[in-house]
């Protein structure tokens, strides 16, 4: 039952949200409903019991990737002026736009399911005495990415040491053009 | 109605689908009793689109130095 909530309201996040980013035309509010659309891949992923797989989800794309949009977003010139519906109501206290709120909430229930879920499933491992301790995916991801993909692993290093040093010198401000 | 010339627009769709490609790995692999490869191959996918965002975000930003816009049609410098 608990499941089934849990895949309904994380499907309908993460359908709603990605619809939601290709016909916005906004494009922070592009970036806003990303997130929801995210955070809903993330209960997805618990539903179908790759717990570590859910919380690197939330921690690199919700924490990281997003920010790293918003940021570029706001560097390069933001999104376009509110329209004048939206500014009349933002004269309104805590007044949004109604999508927002629905999905917002949305992504809320689902966060707070998650968390519960796999909470849950942990203080089921510890209290039962007959069944088994709840075994997450950890130790079986972390034993195959070092015995049988390890190559895959390493080369993954490689890459990421690349990125971080490729972007670092691409968005380098340049010194030829500092003075224009 | 669909297309969009922002260059951030065309990087977020990037991001979605490489989400829904990373679902579609670990969707397939529960099927497969016991067999964990399918999400390895999503936290791979994972690895990729953080590097892919970090980098193409870089370049965007560097565009939008010298460029002044993010139009996607602004980006016509290779152009013959």
């Amino acid at each position: 039952m608990f499941a089934q909530i849990l895949f309904i309201l994380s499907a309908l996040l993460a359908v709603a949200g990605a619809l939601m980013v290709v016909f916005s035309r906004d494009i922070m509010h592009a970036c806003i409903y990303l997130l929801a659309s995210l955070v809903g891949v993330a209960g997805l992923y618990l539903t179908l019991g790759a717990d570590f797989l859910a919380a690197t989800q939330l921690v690199v794309y919700v924490g990281g990737v997003i920010i790293l949009m918003l940021f570029a977003i706001m560097l390069t010139g933001g999104g376009r002026e509110p329209s004048e519906k939206m500014k009349l109501l933002m004269q309104v206290p805590l007044m949004g736009s109604p999508r927002t709120y629905v999905l917002s909430f949305l992504a809320l229930l689902v966060l707070s399911l998650t968390v519960g879920k796999l909470f849950v499933r942990v203080m089921e491992g510890f209290t039962s005495v007959d069944k088994l301790p709840y075994m997450g995916t950890v130790d079986s991801i972390g034993t195959l990415l070092v015995t049988k993909h390890v190559l895959a692993f390493e080369i993954s290093s490689v890459l990421l040491l690349g990125a971080l040093v490729g972007a670092a010198v691409i968005a380098r401000p340049n010194k030829k053009r500092g003075a224009k | 109605m669909l297309a969009r010339k922002n260059i951030i627009a065309i990087l977020l769709g990037i991001e979605l689908i490489l989400n829904a490609s990373a679902l579609n790995f670990v969707a397939y692999s529960k099927f497969l009793a016991g067999n964990m490869d399918g999400q390895i191959f999503s936290l791979f996918i994972i690895v990729v689109a953080a590097a892919e965002a970090a980098v193409g975000l870089a370049i965007v930003i560097r565009f939008y130095q010298i460029n002044e816009s993010i139009h996607i049609d602004d980006a016509a410098q290779l152009q013959g």
